[in-house]
C-alpha cells in the first residue's frame, strides 16, 4: 500500500508521520523502539481506516522536544496534532507505551474518540506487579522479555551500528527516560481518572506477556467501563507485531462496529 | 607536587556476575570481614597524614565491590577527629543524587567546622549505575548538578534565611547552622570524565579539575581544554586546578612491583570496574555531543584493559622507586598537575603500610620543592 511520509510542526514541535489506508481516521501511537516503521499491522489497518502514524519526539531518528517532561505532555501534544491535522474525532489505537500515552489522551477528552483500542498498554500502578526495569537489560534479555516470538524482534532490529543509528537510539531511551524512568511505566495519577473514559474500549493482550502480564489487564477491565477484553494466546508483550494478521483483524472489528454505530 | 591519599574502600573479590555494579548481590557482602576491611582502610589513611601526604580522599559510589563508600560524609567525621593536619578531600558527593542537597551543604559545614577549616568539597554527579541503584532519573543528571551545586553554594555564602525556588529543588528557608568555617566557602573540586560542559563550568568558577582513572593522553587532552577554558575566563589556571588520580604500585624494584600490580591493581579495572553495558551510558546522562566523542574513539572498556595497557596508556605508575619517580616528573613537567591523588593496595594491610612508607621515604620526599605553598589559596572558590 502506497504510504505517505511528511513532517509537520505541532505547536512548534516537529512531527514525523507516516499516513496510509482510506476510510475514518484512526491514530496509531506506537511503543518504545516501534516508531517509523509501517509494518504488516498498519498495513492491514489501513484496508479500512486512513492511519496516521507518527513518531513520538525523540524516537526513530525525530529530533527530541525537550519541553515533554511528563507523559499528559504527550497526551497534549497528540490532541494538538488531531487539531493540526483537522482531525474531529479517530479511533485511537495504541501500543504498550503508546497504549499509556493513549489512556491518558482518553481520561482528558474521551469526546474526541470514536473508540479506543489498547495493545498491551502500561501506564497504571497493579497491585502485585512491578514492570521489569527494560532499562537495565542487555539486547538478549530484553527481547526475551517483550516477545513471546523471538523472530518478531527482528521487525524492529536497528538498521546499523553506525555513530549516528547509536545516537538515534540513545536519543530515543533518553526521550522515554524523561516521561517514564521514576515512576517507572506508569504516572500514579492515571488509575483513578480511567473511570472517565466513556469512549469505547478494547482490550488487546498477550498472553504471555511477562512485561505488563495478564493480571495487568484485568485492572484495566476493572477501571474502564465496558471494556472488553481479547487476548492473543501466541504474543507476548507486543501482539500487533507478534500476531498482527489476528491483531488488526480484532480492531479492524471493533473499530468498524462503533463506526457503523455512529 | 602535593600529594593526596586517596581510598575507595573496595571490597575485593573474584566473581563470574556480568557486572559488579546494581545488580552483583549484596549476599556476597560479609559484615564481618567488611567491620575488618573498613578499620585497615581508615587506618590507612590515618597513616597517611602520618607519613606526610597532604590530603585524604573518600569518594561516593553505591552498591558495588569496587569501593564500599555509599557515604563519605560518613568516612570524612570519622576522619576529621583522627586526624589534625592533613585536608580532607571529599571527591566526592553526587549532588544529583540527593532528594535534599540542603543536606550537602549543611553536612559539609559541619565537616569543616569541626576540622577547622580542612574540608575540600568534590561535587560530582555520580557514574551510570548510580542512577539505576538510585532511581534517579538521568536525564535530569546535567540539571540537578547545577542546580543543586547553585543551591549549596549560596546556602554557604548568603545570609539566610531566604527562598530557593529550582526546578527540582525548593524551599522557603535556606538558613543552614553552621556555616563552613572557610571563607567564603570550603573549596569545590570537579572530578569528572571530561565532558566539555563540565570542563567549562569548572574552569568558569576556579573549580580544580580532576580526572579519574584516565589514560595520560586523554588528561593531557582535557588539560589543554582546561587551561584554554580558563583563559577565555580571564585567568591562569594555577597547577593546583590540574589533579591527576590514579593507583600507584611501588616496591624495591620494577619486577616486584609489576608482579604486585599485576596481582592487585588490575582487579580495580577488570573486576572492580565490570559492568553491565546498559549501566554505562544511561539514558540522557551524557549529551548527544559527548556520545558522539567516546562512540568514534571507543575507548577499551575498563575490562579489557590488560596490565601493558594501563602502564602505557598511564592508567597507573608502577616500579621501583626511581622509577615511579621519573613517571611523576611527566605530570608535574609536562601535564603541569599540581597534585596528584593516589590510592595503594600491596595486598594485605600490613604490606600496604609498607608501600605507603617506601613511597613517602623514597618518591615523595623528591617532590618538596613547594612544601610551603597552600595549594587551595586562590583555587576552588
Amino acid at each position: 500500500m502506497e504510504t505517505q511520509s511528511r513532517e509537520l510542526a505541532v505547536r512548534g514541535t516537529p512531527v514525523r508521520l507516516l499516513t496510509g489506508g482510506a476510510g475514518p481516521p484512526l491514530l496509531f501511537l506506537h511503543g518504545a523502539g516501534g516508531g517509523g516503521r509501517w509494518l504488516p499491522f498498519q498495513e492491514r489497518l489501513a484496508e479500512r481506516f486512513s492511519v496516521h502514524f507518527p513518531n513520538h519526539p525523540g524516537h526513530a531518528g525525530a529530533p527530541a522536544a525537550e519541553w515533554i517532561e511528563h507523559i499528559s505532555d504527550l497526551a497534549f501534544h497528540y490532541l494538538d496534532l488531531l487539531d493540526t491535522l483537522g482531525l474531529g474525532r479517530v479511533h485511537l489505537v495504541g501500543a504498550s507505551f503508546g497504549g499509556w500515552i493513549a489512556a491518558e489522551i482518553a481520561v482528558m477528552a474521551s469526546a474526541r474518540l470514536s473508540s479506543l483500542v489498547l495493545i498491551d498498554p502500561v501506564g497504571i500502578k497493579v497491585e502485585g506487579w512491578i514492570y521489569p526495569f527494560l532499562f537495565g537489560m542487555e539486547l538478549p534479555q530484553l527481547v526475551s522479555t517483550v516477545f513471546h516470538n523471538p523472530v518478531a524482534a527482528l521487525a524492529l532490529a536497528p538498521k546499523d551500528q553506525s555513530v549516528d543509528t547509536l545516537v538515534e537510539l540513545y536519543r530515543q531511551s533518553a526521550a522515554l527516560a524523561r516521561v517514564a524512568w521514576n515512576p517507572y511505566l506508569y504516572n500514579p495519577l492515571l488509575r483513578r481518572r480511567l473511570a472517565r473514559i466513556t469512549t469505547p474500549t478494547l482490550l488487546c493482550w498477550g498472553r504471555h506477556d511477562k512485561v505488563a502480564p495478564p493480571l495487568c489487564a484485568d485492572a484495566w477491565v476493572k477501571e474502564i467501563s465496558g471494556a472488553r477484553l481479547v487476548t492473543f494466546e501466541e504474543s507476548g508483550h507486543v501482539p500487533h507485531l507478534e500476531e498482527p494478521e489476528a491483531v488488526a483483524a480484532t480492531v479492524t472489528e471493533f473499530c468498524g462496529h462503533r463506526e457503523g454505530a455512529r | 607536587m602535593k600529594f593526596y591519599y586517596f581510598h575507595l574502600m573496595p571490597y575485593v573479590m573474584e566473581h563470574d556476575e556480568p557486572s559488579s555494579w546494581v545488580t552483583l548481590s549484596n549476599r556476597h557482602y560479609d559484615p564481618a570481614a567488611g567491620h575488618t576491611l573498613y578499620h585497615q582502610y581508615l587506618d590507612q589513611l590515618e597513616y597517611a597524614e602520618r607519613l606526610g601526604w597532604d590530603g585524604l580522599c573518600v569518594n561516593e559510589h553505591h552498591q558495588n565491590c569496587y569501593g564500599t563508600m555509599p557515604s563519605p560524609n560518613v568516612m570524612a567525621a570519622m576522619l576529621v577527629r583522627r586526624t589534625s593536619r592533613a585536608r580532607i578531600a571529599i571527591l566526592g558527593n553526587g549532588l544529583p543524587l540527593r532528594e535534599n542537597p540542603l543536606r550537602i551543604a549543611e553536612e559539609i559545614a559541619m565537616l569543616d567546622v569541626v576540622s577547622g577549616g580542612r574540608v575540600i568539597s568534590g561535587f560530582v554527579r555520580g557514574i551510570g549505575p548510580e542512577y539505576f541503584s538510585l532511581g534517579v532519573n538521568p536525564t535530569h543528571s546535567r540539571e540537578r548538578f547545577y542546580e543543586a551545586a547553585e543551591l549549596i553554594l549560596r546556602a554557604w555564602t548568603e545570609e539566610g534565611p531566604f527562598p530557593f525556588d529550582g526546578r527540582f529543588y525548593r524551599y522557603h528557608y535556606v538558613n543552614p547552622w553552621p556555616r563552613p568555617l572557610q571563607k567564603p566557602h570550603p573549596p569545590v573540586w570537579c572530578p569528572s570524565q571530561g565532558s566539555t560542559e563540565t570542563v567549562e563550568w569548572a574552569a568558569k568558577r576556579r573549580f580544580p579539575y580532576l580526572m579519574v582513572f584516565t589514560p595520560i593522553k586523554r588528561i593531557a587532552q582535557i588539560y589543554g581544554e582546561y587551561r584554554e577554558a580558563c583563559e577565555r575566563h580571564g585567568y591562569k589556571a594555577s597547577r593546583y586546578q590540574l589533579t591527576v588520580n590514579l593507583p600507584i604500585v611501588v616496591a624495591e624494584s620494577d619486577a616486584k612491583a609489576e608482579a604486585l600490580a599485576r596481582e592487585n591493581a588490575l582487579w580495580v579495572y577488570n573486576v572492580g570496574l565490570r559492568m553491565a553495558t546498559p549501566f554505562y551510558q544511561p539514558p540522557g546522562y551524557v549529551t548527544e555531543p559527548s556520545l558522539r566523542r567516546v562512540l568514534a574513539n571507543r575507548p577499551k572498556l575498563p575490562t579489557e584493559l590488560t596490565f601493558e595497557d594501563l602502564v602505557e596508556g598511564g592508567y597507573l605508575i608502577c616500579g621501583s622507586p626511581a622509577t615511579v619517580r621519573d613517571r611523576l616528573r611527566v605530570f608535574a613537567d609536562e601535564l603541569e598537575a599540581g597534585i596528584v591523588c593516589s590510592g595503594m593496595n600491596a595486598g594485605s594491610h600490613e604490606k600496604t603500610l609498607e608501600m605507603m612508607q617506601l613511597f613517602a621515604e623514597e618518591v615523595m620526599s623528591h617532590f618538596r620543592e613547594d612544601a610551603a605553598v597552600d595549594e587551595t589559596a586562590g583555587v576552588g572558590r
